[in-house]
């Protein structure tokens, strides 16, 4: 059965870089309404099972509340935190879903792709740092993610691996594997916090496998200095300090500071590097996992990430292949609005 | 912004200080030796400390119907709290106020509140005063998921935003108003969806976590003292005790699994795990600071047992500053 | 020459700010339209561009945050004054003048000092309807931590407005939408008259009319009518009703032995009430007959002029109840 898959992060786009940045605002509303037009596209473009990831704020109730499509909520545990989405994705993967959208930021893709590594992905952006998804409007999302759910678009013509960046932090007592999509960096402060990377001063390094000259965030620093491009193999290191180069980047969306550089360097696709010490690493953005003395933090880019699925292609396909015609001539397909 | 290990301790010794001193009340008060209405703030403990470690004297607060712990953050002497909360003469209040209007002008601490979103347009009043004066002072309005239903809290915001006042709206989502979930009182989850509809912004912060908090006050009160006007943080955090008193009284409108979870995240021990892991502090140097506030705590108890009750004749000062009725 | 200077109500309202403002700097205004357009009644008229707009503040509408504003500043050293358009909109404020203004001292163990003025504008005559014309001041009188003053003449306006200014706590100052353009003698310079002193408007030895407000000008010219056959009223003005001058009313009381209380709020627990009882306790003996209340009766203000100009005690109703009063024509019949 063709299955669309829709997980929406209720935490994604409320974070502290809202107070000294003008980065977005993206209210529970505004996430109902993406979920809302997706769900309608989807159901449009041929899916016969819409499965919606729960969440704490009951956002894929809402969205579902009153449609008239083959909606089902998965019963999964809600924890309130990333664990829902990862739990989600994997549910999807076990569902045999054609194709997920996922509406958050690059921790949201970071965390559909630790629950389900080869998920075929439309990520739609309502996070901050929006360098992974794409701003993408839920009905696109929505009818494109149909298409390849039901095969009328392959993934194959459509999807790209994305790369990723695979941490593992071993110490005395534990071994924990991570991974990160866009950037990875080491963060010289006490504490996880408020999470977000504000202070470009406790930066001390970047690994990114992103990194554009329109990426905002971490990736940004790498991006100005050495642009990789999402599809090119490998990525980029940067070491913080003082060197010869320094470079104004938007660690925040719309805040620029300067950071200075003491050394860039190509990553190799698969190439390992090991550091140690005592820090706290930043996945995607935001602090997270806070690594002890005698932590060791081995680091590779591969190319194992989600299968990103270009939207634009798609639809452009199913309008070569007129899919946008109704079945027959006769039938009477009412309209359909959603709201 | 790292936090230093001074700031570290003094969020940790706020924190400390105001769950002794609840813990402290909250035993008087199952001993019916504290008369009226508790409502105690164990359990939110990051949230006032946080904020209030983010303020200088001089800047302002309103605060709450569970304001003990906004003004214990903001330095509050314990003697003249206890002494109130027992109704004495010494008290903050003289014994005219008691738990709900506990208040330090001196502090900038403009009184708790019993009615739910009051304070916010009072803190409204504090911020234009302070941009008035141009001597870079803020006002912080603590308020409850509960508040933001009432018509005063959305007054204060919209016109704080529309006067570009420097204030931080600092909203303390402990999930229940009194005893109904917060889900059934309105259709939102996040409080600072909110925000964008007065024109400021509105951040998330675990409200369990003191460095969090703190880290976010910094930022909204940097950008409220440099002219940019007023913004909404939204602590999420939880209440350990009842929405008043000590014990559950058999009120089973939270379940025991969901209080329990909240507790493993408590904001006090938390942070001591963190500091002594990063190696700033030690069990010992903990020990010694609960021992040293319990020790304070008990000469409050003793000082406001040991204080007079107000004489009748004290009902009829302080109505009016001059003349007034008879 | 000052003597010699007419100015209307309204304008000494108007002056009395200004000259406050020049005088302290802690002095600012703020409510819903009185920057650049002046107030709906013109009484912030010119003050905005004289002392810009920091200190003449245009508000949202948002009667809540408009008093909370003035409590918030006032409890950290400014001198507030905050206008409610009109007189019915202080129920929409209620929490924050019953709750807050009112209490913050006393809650407070004294600590607090709330220098503010609220501003607004009562009383009918405009078939404005139920919700613009009504005179809600025993409702606030009846708040302990209030002060409450309703000028009658733009002498008084100035005088009363200035102490209001002046006073370190709450204060509820009411102008009368009908006496808005009356004018009458203003020293130009700033004077004060202090709260809780009543004034006889007219001495009279056989009757006591209690009036404030637009009252007042009905009762004169009631008394004046009632001249002609030879009963002379004395006419009082308390002036501020919180606190009231009872003093001056019963002295007055005790010597006319028979006294109506007049007020346009409706009668059933109007200010007449209180006076009425405060009399008979301090001067039961003196009284020659049952002290009379003419007040609105018990319902709403009608909007059609023909309702409303029955529903407004009118100088008739005044001549017919101190008839009354001096001849006790009911008990006697």
């Amino acid at each position: 059965m063709s299955t669309v898959g829709i997980i929406v992060n209720p935490n994604a786009g409320k974070d502290i870089r809202r107070l000294v940045t003008p980065a977005t605002h993206t209210s529970d509303v505004t996430k109902v309404g993406i979920v809302r037009r997706a769900i309608v596209a989807a159901t449009e473009s041929g899916a016969e099972r819409i499965l919606l990831a729960p969440d704490r704020h009951r956002l894929a109730e809402r969205a579902a509340d009153g449609l008239d499509a083959p909606i089902q909520i998965v019963d999964e545990p809600i924890t309130g935190s990333r664990y829902d989405t990862i739990a989600a994705a994997r549910r999807f993967w076990k569902e045999q879903v054609g194709a997920i959208v996922a509406l958050g930021g690059d921790g949201t893709s970071r965390d559909v792709a630790l629950g389900w590594p080869d998920s075929p992905l439309v990520a739609v952006s309502t996070g901050t740092n929006n360098v992974f998804p794409s701003a993408i409007d839920g009905t696109s999302a929505g009818a494109a993610a149909g298409f390849v759910a039901t095969g009328a678009v392959a993934l194959d013509e459509v999807g790209r691996r994305s790369k990723r960046i695979l941490v593992r932090i071993d110490d005395a007592d534990s071994s924990v594997d991570d991974v990160a999509l866009v950037d990875l960096a080491f963060v010289d402060t006490d504490f996880i916090g408020a999470r977000a990377v504000r202070d470009p001063h406790t930066v001390s390094r970047v690994v990114a496998a992103i990194a554009t000259p329109t990426s905002t965030g971490l990736s940004s620093i790498a991006g100005r200095l050495h642009p990789v491009d999402r599809h090119a193999p490998g990525g980029v290191l940067v070491e913080m300090g003082a060197g010869e180069r320094s470079i104004r980047v938007p660690l925040a969306p719309g805040s620029f500071t300067t950071m200075s550089i003491a050394d860039v360097r190509s990553l190799a696709d698969g190439e390992e590097i090991v550091f140690t010490g005592r820090t706290i690493l930043a996945f995607d953005g935001e602090r997270d996992r806070t690594v002890g003395d005698d932590g060791r933090v081995a680091i590779r880019i591969d190319s194992g990430g989600p299968i990103l699925i270009d939207v634009d292609r798609t639809l452009q396909l199913a309008a070569e292949r007129r899919l946008f015609d109704p079945p027959t001539k006769t039938s009477d397909h009412g309209d359909v609005h959603g709201h | 912004m790292n936090i230093s290990p001074e700031v570290q301790f003094d969020l940790h010794r706020r924190m400390v200080r105001i769950r002794l001193f609840e813990e402290a009340a909250g035993r008087l008060a199952e001993a019916a030796k504290l008369p009226g209405f508790l409502h105690l703030y164990v359990g939110e403990e990051a949230v006032a400390a946080g904020v209030c470690a983010a303020l200088n004297d001089d800047d302002h607060i309103t605060s709450t119907h569970r304001g003990h712990g906004h003004l214990v953050a903001k330095g509050g002497d314990l003697n003249r709290m206890m002494a109130e909360l027992m109704g004495k003469s010494t008290g903050y209040c003289k014994g005219k106020g008691g738990s709900m209007h506990i208040s330090d002008l001196s502090l900038g601490m403009l009184g708790a509140n019993g009615i739910v979103g009051a304070g916010s347009p009072i803190a409204v009043g504090a911020a234009f005063a302070n941009r008035y004066r141009k001597k870079g002072q803020v006002a912080v309005a603590f308020f409850g998921d509960g508040a933001t239903n009432i018509g005063a809290f959305h007054e204060a915001a919209n016109m704080a935003c529309a006067l570009h006042l420097p204030i931080v709206f600092a909203c303390e989502n402990n999930e229940y108003g009194e005893f109904t979930p917060r889900d059934q009182t309105m259709a939102i989850t996040d409080i600072v969806d909110r925000a964008a509809g007065y024109g400021m912004p509105g951040v998330i912060v675990d409200g369990m976590d003191a460095i969090a908090v703190h880290e976010a006050t910094l930022e909204a009160v940097e950008r409220a003292r440099a002219g940019g006007g007023p913004s909404l943080i939204e602590a999420k955090t939880y209440r350990f005790y009842n929405h008043h008193g000590v014990q559950n009284l058999g009120l089973k409108y939270r379940s025991d699994d969901e209080v329990a979870r909240w507790k493993e995240r408590d904001p006090i021990f938390t942070l001591e795990d963190r500091m002594i892991e990063n190696k700033v502090a030690t069990r010992q140097q903990f020990d010694d600071i609960w021992a040293d506030w319990r020790a304070a705590i008990d000469r409050a108890i003793q000082f406001a047992e040991e204080s007079p009750l107000p004489t009748p004749d004290q009902v009829l000062v302080d109505v009016y500053t001059t003349g007034g009725a008879r | 020459m000052s003597e010699e200077r007419k100015l209307a109500y309204v304008m000494a309202f108007n002056e009395a700010v200004s000259q406050a403002m020049e005088a302290d700097p802690d002095v600012f205004c703020a409510g819903e339209d009185i920057g650049a357009f002046g107030g709906v009644f013109g009484t912030f008229g010119g003050l905005q561009a004289k002392f810009g707009t920091d200190r003449v503040v245009d508000t949202p509408i948002s009667e809540q945050a408009i008093v909370g504003l003035g409590v918030g500043a006032a409890a950290t050293g400014l001198r507030p004054i905050v206008d409610l358009m009109f007189m019915d909109f202080i129920c929409v404020a209620m929490d924050q003048i019953v709750n807050q203004a009112a209490k913050l001292k006393y809650m407070f163990g004294g600590e607090a000092t709330l220098p503010l003025t609220i501003t607004t504008a009562g009383g009918g005559g405009l078939s404005a309807a139920a919700q613009h014309s009504q005179s809600l001041e025993a409702i606030l009188c009846h708040i302990p931590g209030l002060k409450v003053v309703y000028p009658s003449t733009p002498y008084d306006m100035k005088g009363l407005m200035m102490a209001c200014i002046q006073e370190d706590n709450p204060t509820v100052m009411v102008k009368h939408k009908r006496l808005l353009g009356m004018s009458g003698h203003v020293p130009v310079e700033p004077y004060s008259i202090p709260l809780g002193t009543a004034n006889v408007v007219r001495p009279g030895r056989d009757v006591t009319i209690v009036a404030y407000g637009r009252m007042v000008h009905e009762s004169v010219a009631a008394a004046e009518k009632l001249a002609a056959d030879g009963i002379e009223c004395e006419i009082i003005d308390p002036r501020t009703l919180q606190p009231l001058d009872t003093d001056t009313i019963v002295a007055s009381a005790r010597r006319t032995n028979r006294v109506l209380v007049v007020h346009e709020a409706v009668r059933f627990g109007g200010l007449g009430a209180e006076i009425a009882a405060q009399i008979q306790e301090a001067a039961f003996d003196h009284l020659d007959a049952p002290v009379g209340r003419i007040g609105a009766p018990f319902s709403p203000v009608p909007f059609s002029p023909a309702l409303e100009q029955h529903y407004i005690p009118s100088s008739a109703a005044i001549e017919a109840g101190v008839r009354e009063a001096m001849f006790r024509n009911k008990v006697g019949a």
